[in-house]
């Protein structure tokens, strides 16, 4: 036994492992640091650093001071600073590789704090030139001088005139092609040869039974002849008369088109109220817009740490093989009888100090794998008597536990918001400020799948307005202002719709109906005003196209007269032609009283 | 270089036991195709400090077989893989995740796995020929060797007499 057991060894072995245990307890605290700020600036794509990492082994736990996560996009700010971090960790899974976090206490989360150096980890990129302020918050107010119509009526492609030359251009183009047409059809001078040939008939019948018998036969050919031209001349008529009748239609849609250009002409004159029918659309759309920009780029930061072990958490029923990695081969997961995600914090207490105040919240079942938790991750954060605001609440749930039906639900709430000095409208020509007011707010917002859906209301209430400008002498203005400054309470609703990408904003409230209805009169009445005039010196415009669109019609119409006459006069041919050559029934009676011996 | 097979050179033609020398080796093989930083390492320490191993024989082992380790990567996925990924043996993987311990030793990666059962199939007929190879080297090489100029010059050398010394006075 001596020869193959040295017992000394046992005691180097204890003295190596004691020494491995003691570098691991000296360096741990570092080493955590140093992967929180690695695998941080990784995933954020700016500097997360960390002022120390504490590591205890009875109990497990973790406690991290001063986490500053730089905004990608603004390097010498923290998107997000705290304070401090604690959490026990479950040590038995933690020997399993998974990070199981029961209680996680998040204190003095704070937002947008400045930094004394950049975080920025690839060089920024040049800043971008300064638009200027686009034109938001501004209303469409309707004007309220009357426009020149004269120089309007000169300038503008009008549907009236445009209709008027083509149909006179069509009218000169149709009577060419009859003018032309009834050159070609039977006239006069047919039927002077059909009489001729009667007389000829007439004459051979007095040359005894043999001219009688050719008679007939000519005769028959005759009435052949003339019946062909009646029916083209039925034809021609027919053809004619409908497209008088297009003629007609098109010269009666020309009366018509006046009353369109005027109306036209005063929506594009602003003349109309119309233009006021949606103010709180024009003032506050933008706005909620930029919100839900802001809110939707918040959860796409957010969502790679909740789908981001969506492979892993695939359903385990049989073994799994992950994704290989060269040099390292691959690991093989297998069906668990308890699964539970590589990270789970199951309640973190967070307190975030905002301007505000403070706001303590409370996040359940935080993990990047819910499919194989099982349960979605919850928040709950609220505040009360804070600056500005009496209480503030959200509530949320995100849950991937199904990665194919994601499903995000956000119910905001705050009482009692302080209006102070809000501007609505920036407009130059009409200012709108809340000076003072209080606002309760509700929100609600759903996303599923790529299927955005929120809704929000808000009532104002305690409303001092002010409204203009002080050496306003513009009469629609000031009658928006007399309207406005009375106002003590306001509703405001909103409803967006679409995906996070694209969207529609709506917004509707108490002010469209007040604008309405300050500014409807006024406006109404320069409309018709505007309207009168434009219709004296339309009509006075179009009078004499119209009077030579008549008389074209008219002269149209006697070609109509010509057909008739020609269709008259050959019907009157072949009358003479069977009265005086062609019997009436058979051949039982010849012509000139002579009866057949059968 | 020198070193190394100056060591090798001192631990061949030592009095030191053959099964000293080979299962010095076979552990290193052991612990030197397996990745370094596994569960079952702290075995073959243990192993190592306790039994009478020789520990020249296992450092140059280490040494060696580290970088074998690299080389034979694929084969080691290979093998790992058929054998996590076999229907028959499915159960049996699966009982075994769930233990924690399992689970540190990292039995369900593909590379730890084949290398665990290619140098646990290995160990003992390596050691085996092992044994043979030195006895054999003992009775028919050993006096050529010492007989050659490269040997004389190690045995001239500073670090030699150093090695030889150590060892009377281990020994001793």
């Amino acid at each position: 036994m001596g020869k193959w057991i040295r017992w000394w060894g046992l005691g180097v072995f204890v003295v190596v492992l004691g020494l491995m245990v003691a570098v691991w307890v000296l360096c741990v605290d570092r080493w955590i640091k140093e992967l929180i700020e690695d695998v941080g600036t990784k995933a954020v794509g700016a500097k997360v650093e960390l002022d120390a990492a504490k590591v205890t082994l009875v109990p497990a736990g973790l406690a991290l001071t001063r986490l500053q996560v730089t905004d990608p996009k603004a390097p010498m700010t923290n998107a997000v600073e705290v304070a401090r971090i604690r959490m026990g960790l479950d040590s038995l899974n933690l020997l399993g590789r998974k990070v199981i976090i029961e209680e996680m206490i998040v204190d003095g989360v704070r937002l947008g704090t400045p930094r004394t150096v950049s975080g920025a980890v690839v060089p920024t990129p040049p800043p971008r030139p300064e638009i200027e302020p686009s034109p938001r918050l501004t209303i469409p107010l309707p004007s309220v001088e009357v426009p020149d119509v004269k120089k309007i009526l000169a300038e503008e492609d009008l549907e009236t005139i445009r209709l008027i030359d083509s149909l006179n251009d069509d009218m000169t183009r149709e009577r060419e092609a009859w003018e032309k047409r009834l050159k070609e059809l039977p006239g006069k001078e047919q039927v002077t040869g059909y009489r001729e040939r009667i007389d000829a008939i007439t004459k051979a019948r007095k040359g005894g039974l043999e001219g009688v018998l050719g008679g007939v036969g000519e005769a028959q050919a005759l009435k052949q002849d003339i019946e062909r031209e009646i029916d083209s001349l039925r034809q021609a008529r027919t053809e004619f008369e409908n497209t008088l009748s297009l003629l007609r239609t098109r010269l009666k849609e020309v009366q018509t088109a006046p009353p369109r250009d005027i109306q036209r002409l005063q929506t594009k004159y602003n003349l109309s109220p119309q233009g006021l029918a949606n103010v709180s659309q024009a003032l506050l759309g933008p706005e909620i817009g930029n919100w839900v920009r802001t809110g939707t780029e918040w959860y796409e930061r957010l969502k790679p740490f909740l789908v981001r072990a969506r492979a892993a958490g695939a359903e385990r029923t049989k073994a799994d093989v992950q994704q290989p990695l060269r040099g390292k081969g691959v690991d093989v997961v297998f069906q668990e009888v308890d699964p539970l995600p590589d990270f789970l914090a199951r309640t973190a207490k967070v307190s975030v100090s905002l301007e505000m105040g403070d706001l303590a919240g409370t996040i359940q079942n935080m993990t990047g794998d819910q499919p194989t938790l099982g349960k979605p991750m919850t928040f709950r954060f609220s505040g009360d008597r804070l600056t500005g605001v009496k209480s503030v609440s959200l509530d949320g749930t995100m849950n991937h536990v199904v990665p194919e039906d994601p499903k995000t639900l956000l119910d905001l709430q705050a009482r009692g918001y302080i209006l102070d000095h809000v501007s609505v409208s920036r407009d130059d020509r009409w200012p709108l400020v809340l000076k003072t007011g209080l606002g309760d707010v509700n929100m609600q917002v759903e996303l599923k799948g790529r299927d955005l859906i929120a809704s929000g209301a808000a009532d104002l209430k305690n409303l001092q307005l002010s409204a203009g400008q002080p050496d306003d002498a513009n009469r629609l203005t000031l009658a928006l202002s007399s309207a406005v400054r009375d106002i003590s309470q306001l509703s405001i609703q909103a409803h967006v719709k679409g995906t996070p990408e694209q969207y529609v904003v709506r917004v509707s409230s108490d002010l469209d109906r007040l604008v309405q209805d300050a500014v409807g009169k006024i406006v109404s009445d320069l409309a018709a005003t505007f309207g009168a005039d434009l219709q004296n010196a339309l009509s006075k415009k179009i009078a004499e196209p119209m009077r030579q669109l008549q008389s074209r019609l008219s002269g149209l119409e006697s070609i109509s007269g010509e057909l008739t006459n020609r269709l008259g006069r050959h019907a009157d041919i072949l009358k003479s032609l069977a009265d005086k050559h062609l019997p009436a029934k058979g051949l039982k009676d010849l012509p000139g009283g002579l009866k057949l011996p059968f | 270089m020198i070193k190394l097979l100056a060591r090798l050179l001192h631990v061949l033609n030592s009095e030191t036991a053959p099964g000293q020398i080979s299962l010095g080796v076979c552990l290193a093989m052991v612990a030197g195709l397996t990745p370094l930083l596994s569960l079952h390492n702290l075995f073959i320490l243990l192993l190592v400090c306790v039994l009478r191993a020789n520990l020249s024989a296992f450092l140059l082992g280490l040494a060696l077989f580290t970088g074998f380790a690299y080389l034979l990567d694929p084969l080691f996925h290979h093998i790992g893989l058929a054998l996590l990924t076999a229907p028959p043996l499915e159960s049996f993987w699966t009982s075994r995740y769930q233990s924690v311990w399992w689970r540190l030793e990292r039995f369900n990666n593909s590379i730890v796995m084949g290398s665990v059962v290619f140098s646990a199939v290995m160990f003992v007929p390596f050691l085996l020929v092992l044994n043979l190879l030195i006895r054999r080297y003992r009775e028919y090489v050993l006096l050529w060797v010492q007989r050659t100029k490269v040997m004389q010059l190690i045995k001239a050398s500073k670090l030699y007499r150093a090695y030889s010394s150590l060892s009377a006075w281990r020994h001793g």
